[in-house]
């Protein structure tokens, strides 16, 4: 294989090299190496399309190195689609073969067999909870969805809910808040074990025949269910990294590939959580729920964390802040940098654990000077990282998903 | 590189402040000056003034060249790296040092990026005003390297207008305090000499910046035309009215079809041939009277339509489409050449016409947008750097514009500097005498011109003055 082939280099070709991307990437700020900035990987990248460097350890170390936030994305005048480009690099360099045995090894555990399978990640989440309990957040449940929920009130609406691997394992807290929200806002939820695993972490890293194979089992599951005239349900996320991944699920295939078009059109059924509710008549169901509480009032001020593939990747900023001030007798204080990354970035914060915290510091610091008392975010990855953050600070502030605090809000 | 050296550098910096391998250095072969490429030998990453200091004299003992380098967003080339040279980044001098709200000015490390000074202060309804188009990215270091403009230094003069002070270290490794004399210099004013040198005596590492009231009121007006010829010639009469608004920028028609595709997505009309683009700040009464003074004024040049961002959201949207008209040009092809000339305003129209000529009969693709209230031009051309014909074709192009410039009583560069990319230029604005008196001056500082030989000042100057 020719190393030059790894790289998208038409999409490399899109950055002009303005530089307005530095100051956003988190490994730049953190280390100030040009190599570790988005200019730097894409000139590294064209350089090595070009023929002037090769895909060597360095190269690789840079290309792993980056957390996949894509902050960098939002600020790209010039248009480059950094994740993907990023991707696409990634799974070239794990068909080189470039990283070190103990790494393939590794990742072929976790992305061969865990996030194939549930009942292996399952066992894995129970001995993560006995052997590394500081990972773990302080509520973490397993809870699998039962395949109907029902509306409450008026049905308006069917929907699929993704349930998601790691959401199930250790926040199935989250997944029955999540449905039960969106039956009190008259949707009707369904979920399915066939939809396990999206994939959005095989292709972060470079693992697109697992991505891939991962896809079509989601495209077959979500296909199966479809509403009364026939149409698949439109597929709902509380993950910020599954539901982007979803929305670009296409670029997974060749054009010619019968599944490009099954997966585009799976992208474009696919929502976040928090667009759903905050559309009519979704969002003035809710409202008419909310009730102001002891409970409700003892989480507030609370701070808004957005997680960076809603931001970033899926352009998902408007809807949650509209969602949280729905709650009564509940303040919302500002979070700086609250588009910056915390660390967490999937695996990212296993395989640079120092990096990670290093980011996170800057995080809980923007966090204690808000003075909220409630951390708000939706993304499993950024869930844990912010929980395990606050824990080792000793900060009296409580992370909780969007869907729970609608859910809390909403009880009756 | 010598091993010694080597090792002495790494017992200073650590392995986080060196880039030694290959395939890290690579990215550092180019500032915004993209098709000029040449590999550093080795990256320094100090983190303070006394890290630079000492690298500095290892590297003076040695006799190696130096280029020093902030974000690299630079458009002359200043931050290219020279054969068998270092680079010294800032990019892990981000402090900000101290804030003196009452003196109103900061003292802040080389590498801190220009927006996030602002940033620091806006509570204190304070601001850093120049303003370059990448200031979020770009380090005040550089700035003071460049004398660096941008649209609001119209109304508050560029860099050197707000440089107080500034700790240097010297090719030698010394380290030169100029930060106390904060009024009136006292003896010769080494801190403007160094303001806009190009990075040619040395490298400022603390830097002592004025900081400017935030005005009370704040608007940003649209003026649109059919034509560039009148959005061109509007600008003179708003200067010759009094009008005289903060920031006057023009956009013309490819450059709004660019920045309104992009992410900025910032709300220029595309229906518009050329937009002028106007800030009015001062106090309430003051900046009703400049509207009313404006309006008939851009009605009587032809403008089919003047309007007022609603708010500070549309404002800082506005803004963000100008700033990011450079990135945003990259949709267009894969490099853009940003030229940088100035021509006396009152010619404005007839050089932004001459620059579309020369230009088109080169067969290439050009977008104007630019500080009109300064008559510094941005023609952006744009190319492939990989298509060497038309690399040589832009390059040529370039040069005919800033001939015209100077034939028209122009200068060679508004804001970007004259680094590498206009270095031959200065000797069509310059006598020989001229530039041998510039060499004495570098060599007062610095007598073996090891710091970024290359750029600003012809090395064939240097080389007669020495004979």
């Amino acid at each position: 294989m020719d190393a030059r082939t790894i790289i998208d280099y038409a999409k490399s070709l899109d950055c002009v090299h303005c530089g307005l991307c530095l100051n956003t990437c988190p490994t730049y700020r953190l280390t100030g190496r040009e190599p570790s900035s988005p200019r730097g990987r894409i000139h590294l990248m064209r350089s090595l399309a070009e023929g002037e460097i090769q895909a060597d350890a360095d190269f690789a170390h840079e290309m792993d190195f980056c957390l996949l936030c894509r902050h960098c994305e939002s600020v790209c005048p010039s248009g480059v689609k950094f994740g993907a480009l990023m991707e696409h690099t990634r799974a070239g360099l794990a068909a080189l073969e470039k990283r070190p045995l103990h790494v393939r090894l590794a990742r072929a555990i976790g992305f061969g067999v865990l996030l194939r399978d549930r009942g292996a990640l399952s066992l894995a989440a129970a001995l993560a909870r006995v052997f590394a309990p500081a990972r773990m957040p302080l509520r973490a449940e397993r809870a699998y969805q039962p395949t109907l929920t029902p509306a409450e009130g008026e049905r308006t609406s069917a929907v699929l809910m993704l349930e998601g691997c790691v959401m199930s394992e250790i926040f199935g807290g989250v997944n029955r808040a999540t449905a039960a929200v969106l039956a009190r806002a008259g949707c009707e939820v369904r979920a399915t074990p066939q939809l396990f695993c999206c994939g959005s972490l095989h292709a972060h890293s470079g693992e697109s025949s697992g991505a891939r194979a991962l896809a079509r089992e989601a495209i077959e599951a979500s296909e199966a269910l479809c509403d009364e005239r026939g149409a698949p349900l439109p597929l709902v996320s509380n993950s910020a990294g599954c539901g982007a991944h979803l929305k670009e699920l296409a670029a997974l295939f060749e054009e010619a590939d019968p599944w490009h078009a099954r997966a585009a059109a799976l992208s474009a059924r696919t929502l976040d959580f928090s667009q759903l509710l905050a559309r009519e008549p979704q969002r003035s169901l809710l409202a008419a729920r909310m009730r102001a509480s002891s409970e409700l009032a003892e989480l507030s001020p609370i701070a808004w964390d957005d997680p960076c593939h809603l931001c970033h990747a899926q352009g998902v900023r408007r809807e949650p802040r509209a969602l949280l001030a729905l709650l009564p007798g509940v303040t919302r204080v500002e979070l700086a940098g609250s588009e910056d990354c915390c660390g967490s970035a999937g695996a990212w914060s296993l395989t640079h654990a120092s990096e990670s915290s290093a980011l996170l510091e800057g995080k809980l610091e923007a966090l204690r000077a808000s003075g909220a008392r409630t951390l708000v975010t939706s993304n499993p990855g950024c869930h844990m990282q912010w929980d395990a953050g606050v824990r080792r600070a000793g900060l009296d502030v409580r992370v909780l998903h969007l869907a729970e605090l609608l859910e809390l809000a909403t009880r009756n | 590189m010598d091993p010694g050296l080597l090792r002495g550098l790494r017992e200073i910096l650590g392995e986080a402040g060196l880039v030694e391998r290959r395939n890290q250095r690579v990215p550092y072969e180019c500032d915004g000056l993209a098709f000029a490429r040449q590999l550093p030998e080795l990256v320094l990453l100090p983190r303070n003034t006394d890290e630079t200091a000492r690298c500095m004299r290892l590297l003076d003992e040695a006799h190696v060249p130096i280029v020093a380098r902030g974000a690299g967003t630079g458009l002359s080339g200043g931050a290219t790296p020279v054969e068998h040279g270092v680079l010294i980044g800032t990019s892990r001098m981000r402090a900000i040092l101290e804030i003196d709200e009452r003196n109103r000015f900061a003292r802040v490390q080389a590498g801190v990026v220009n927006v996030d000074l602002s940033h620091a202060v806006e509570q204190l309804g304070l601001f850093y005003a120049p303003d370059p188009s990448s200031q979020k990215a770009c380090t005040l270091g550089g700035n003071v390297a460049e004398n660096s403009g941008g649209p609001h230094c119209f109304r508050h003069g560029t860099t050197t207008r707000h440089v107080l002070g500034l700790v240097i270290v010297t090719p030698q490794g010394e380290v030169l305090d100029l930060s106390k004399a904060r009024a009136e210099p006292e003896g010769l004013d080494l801190v403007g000499f160094f303001t806009g040198s190009e990075g040619m005596l040395g490298v400022a590492t603390e830097l002592t910046l004025r900081l400017t009231q935030t005005p009370p009121v704040v608007e940003t007006w649209l003026a649109l035309f059919r034509e560039l010829d009148e959005a061109c010639e509007c600008v003179s009469d708003l200067i010759r009215a009094r009008a005289e608004p903060s920031a006057i920028e023009i956009l013309d028609q490819l450059t709004i079809e660019a920045v309104e595709a992009s992410v900025l997505r910032a709300g220029y009309p595309k229906e518009a041939g050329a937009v002028l683009l106007l800030e009015l700040e001062g106090r309430e009464s003051e900046v009703a009277a400049q509207a009313r003074i404006l309006e008939p004024l851009v009605r009587a040049r032809g403008a089919f339509e003047l309007r007022r961002a609603r708010d500070p959201a549309e404002r800082t949207r506005l803004w963000a489409g100008r700033k990011g008209a450079y990135g945003a040009m990259g949709r267009v092809a894969p490099d853009l050449y940003v030229c940088d000339a100035v021509v006396p305003r009152r010619k404005l129209r007839e050089l932004v016409r001459e620059t579309t000529a020369i230009c088109e009969a080169r067969g290439l693709k050009v977008a104007n947008v630019f500080h009109a209230g300064d008559g510094n031009l941005h023609p952006n051309i744009s190319y492939d750097r990989r298509d060497k014909e038309e690399l040589a074709r832009v390059l040529d192009a370039g040069d005919a514009i800033l001939k015209a410039c100077l034939a028209a009583g122009g200068t060679l560069s508004g804001e970007h500097g004259i680094g590498l990319e206009k270095i031959g230029a200065m000797e069509w604005l310059f006598t020989r005498e001229d530039l041998a008196a510039m060499c004495r001056a570098r060599e007062a500082w610095d007598p073996e011109c090891r710091m970024n030989p290359g750029k600003l000042i012809p090395m064939r100057a240097c080389m007669e003055t020495r004979t």
